[in-house]
């Protein structure tokens, strides 16, 4: 029996070093206490220090997930949510849940790019505009700080941007915070940080932002806390994970070119792919691979892989040549 | 109670896949034969077999020899052969023994083959029962086909399990030019296929808020019909679509034909250039409500031939009322148009919005 290759989540497959693990273990000895407020101001710190912001626009929460929702949910009532086709999914369907109007702007291929112009045209009523940046499901960054600075002149518009990759594609509009009160930047530890499983996501907010929103943080168990934090003290090794898997994203790149296989590039730790094969998710399933179908957002084919570890992405690769072997 | 499905199986199609042909309409097929092309139809109708997972559920009717009895035999279900064949067949056999299924009672008809043979089975059934097609042939471009043979056997045992139907396009391909590598395809019609809703990955919840396509037609057409401005002559294309707007305005739609709506009033039907041109001489506002056909994303050229470039002109690219269920919008690259002026293609070009659902929209790229 092949084990299953997990490709569909966008996880690190590398685990989190000793010492963020020992860091949990402490926090094991007192599982019967809620997390401490100071430790809770401890990592805003930590992450304001982090991110180049001043501690006063952190808000944390359990997975960036959470406040992303939160955000549509708050802030889509008289305000029209503008987005872009794909997307990532779990804000998709928020907007769907709680946003009474919606407009999204189709990105497609090849480029995958946004058309800045089309989208300053949508902003004539109030908005709240919500971009991946870079894009998930496609890899594409959308975004540059011209086309930014001209969305946040807008004062009736507010604008979230979601850096849920930004280690990967090393290009931040966090600075922009401080002077633009209608910008909130969303991120996770989830990604680069090897820390899926801990579930640590904050955003760094405008003044518009702060306040109007849920404090969530008090729903962050205090393992997750403690894991943050030690990850954040000591985090060469989010650099060595981000340089190893850019590596191997690249590599992987060629040899599926080299297969003839339509590839995206990417800013990303995953790559986008159309591949010719019918109902190709399914039969990567079967071959005991896991990626994510985004043919719910895009046409038939589309199927994004995250980037494994060598010897993974290697398995990916037979694996594939044999699915498509199989339908010849 | 077993459910009565039909299974017709166009032998010959797909077979110049193998030997570099496009197609096999016509005399291609037997320069396909000439080629050594092997056919790949018996694999397609044994993987469907195989994969239904409530067979004994089924009652068979089945076209006679290699048009669907051979490959029933090694099944535990229970058959019935319907018509006869002649050692070479043609699209005749495929109309004529889907007519006689039709009266036999099928509740199902199953069949294997290209975009061609879904054109035969138009013809002979248009929508009087829903289809399943499985795609053998050489490129499969009609949206009312399943994406594979496994995917067709889920299709078959939603139908069982009492699934809706919804209407897919059956395009007309013209082999000719695409075997010169010109894709020219127009709609044709319109199959009713199961609908099975998408699965979503493992680990991944279902979404609350999916909703079937034809709920998704409903909600558009109560948004467009809420829009309608009383002043303006809407001209709305085919489609099902855009028979949702009709339905919902109380009136019939012809499916393949341009009707016209006025202050909600049907003020023209199935009506031709001449007859739109003559409207506008009493309608000052305009408006053209089209929907992208599915797979190639046309929205002016292919599917209704009555939006002449005269007519495009004469309502003006702002008034150019796109719509579409997120499903067939999120499974194009970009919208087209082909409308024979080269010049009103290229004012057209540029992004529309789409309106995809009751107060959503999507900017599409339309590209020429």
């Amino acid at each position: 029996m092949l084990k299953a290759l997990r490709l569909h989540r966008n996880e690190m497959p590398y685990p989190p070093p000793q010492d963020v693990i020992k860091a949990v273990r402490k926090g094991l000895s007192k599982l019967n206490r809620y997390a401490d407020p100071e430790e809770l101001e401890r990592l805003r710190g930590l992450l304001a220090d982090y991110s180049g912001v001043s501690k006063r626009h952190i808000i944390l929460s359990p997975g960036s997930d959470l406040l992303l929702r939160e955000i549509i949910h708050t802030f889509s009532r008289g305000r029209r949510v503008v987005m872009v086709s794909p997307s990532y999914f779990r804000t998709v369907q928020a907007a769907k849940q709680f946003a009474p109007r919606r407009l999204r702007i189709r990105l497609s291929p090849p480029a995958f790019d946004l058309n800045s112009e089309i989208l300053m045209d949508l902003l004539e009523k109030p908005s709240l505009v919500i971009i991946d940046n870079p894009n998930n499901p496609t890899g594409s960054m959308l975004l540059d700080r011209q086309a930014v600075e001209a969305i946040v002149e807008r004062g009736e518009t507010l604008f979230v941007i979601d850096e849920a990759y930004y280690e990967f594609s090393g290009f931040t509009l966090a600075d922009m915070v401080a002077d633009h009160p209608n910008l909130a930047v969303t991120r996770t530890m989830d990604k680069a940080f090897s820390l899926a499983g801990a579930r640590v996501g904050y955003t760094i907010a405008g003044e518009a932002f702060q306040g109007a929103l849920s404090s969530f943080s008090i729903f962050l168990s205090r393992l997750s806390l403690h894991a943050a934090m030690e990850a954040l003290r000591n985090r060469d090794y989010v650099r060595r994970n981000v340089h190893r898997i850019i590596e191997e994203r690249e590599r992987l790149r060629q040899a599926l070119d080299e297969l003839g296989i339509h590839v995206y590039p990417s800013s990303t730790n995953f790559l986008l792919l159309r591949a010719e094969v019918p109902d190709v998710a399914r039969r990567l399933r079967d071959a005991g691979v896991l990626v994510l179908d985004v043919s719910d957002q895009l046409p038939p084919g589309f199927i994004r892989v995250s980037i494994g570890t060598r010897e993974e992405n290697d398995a990916f690769l037979t694996r594939y040549a044999k699915v498509r072997q199989s339908c010849d | 109670m077993r459910k009565t499905i039909g299974l017709i199986v166009n032998p010959v199609a797909g077979m110049g896949g193998s030997v570099g042909l496009k197609g096999t309409d016509g005399e291609t097929y037997k320069k396909a034969l000439e080629l050594g092309a092997e056919p790949v139809t018996p694999k397609r109708a044994r993987d469907l077999l195989v994969h239904i997972e409530g067979k004994d559920a089924l009652t068979l009717l089945v076209a006679p020899g290699k048009m669907g009895e051979r490959y029933v035999a090694g099944f535990d279900v229970p058959f019935t052969v319907i018509g006869e064949i002649d050692e070479e067949t043609s699209a005749e056999d495929t109309k004529r023994i889907a007519e006689r299924m039709v009266e036999h009672g099928v509740e199902l008809l199953i069949f294997v083959g290209g975009d061609g043979t879904a054109r035969d089975v138009y013809d002979a059934i248009g929508i009087e029962i829903p289809v399943v097609g499985v795609p053998a042939g050489v490129k499969v471009f009609s949206a009312a086909f399943a994406l594979s043979a496994r995917a067709a056997a889920k299709m078959v045992d939603a139908f069982v399990e009492g699934s809706d139907v919804t209407e897919e396009e059956v395009l007309d391909i013209d082999e000719d030019a695409f075997r010169e590598d010109r894709l020219a395809s127009r709609l044709y019609g319109y199959l009713l296929v199961p609908e099975v809703r998408r699965f979503l990955q493992p680990g991944k919840a279902a979404s609350s808020v999916s909703r079937s396509s034809r709920e998704s037609k409903r909600e558009i057409a109560a948004f467009v019909v809420e829009e309608m401005d009383p002043e303006t002559l809407y001209l709305l294309g085919p489609g099902t679509t855009l028979k949702a707007i009709t339905d919902e305005l109380g009136f019939p739609k012809t499916l393949l034909g341009v009707d016209a709506v006025h202050a909600r009033e049907l003020v023209g039907e199935d009506l031709n250039e001449r007859d739109i041109l003559s409207l506008f001489e009493k309608y000052e506002r305009r408006a053209i409500i089209v929907t992208p056909i599915g797979g190639n994303g046309f929205i002016f050229g292919r599917g209704s031939k009555q939006f002449t470039p005269d007519v495009i002109r004469q309502v003006g690219r702002e008034n150019v009322i796109v719509v579409g269920t997120r499903g067939k919008v999120s499974n194009l690259d970009c919208l087209r148009v082909d409308t024979g002026d080269l010049e009103l293609d290229e004012i057209l070009s540029g992004y529309l919005k789409v309106t995809v659902g009751y107060k959503e929209g999507m900017m599409m790229e339309v590209r020429c």
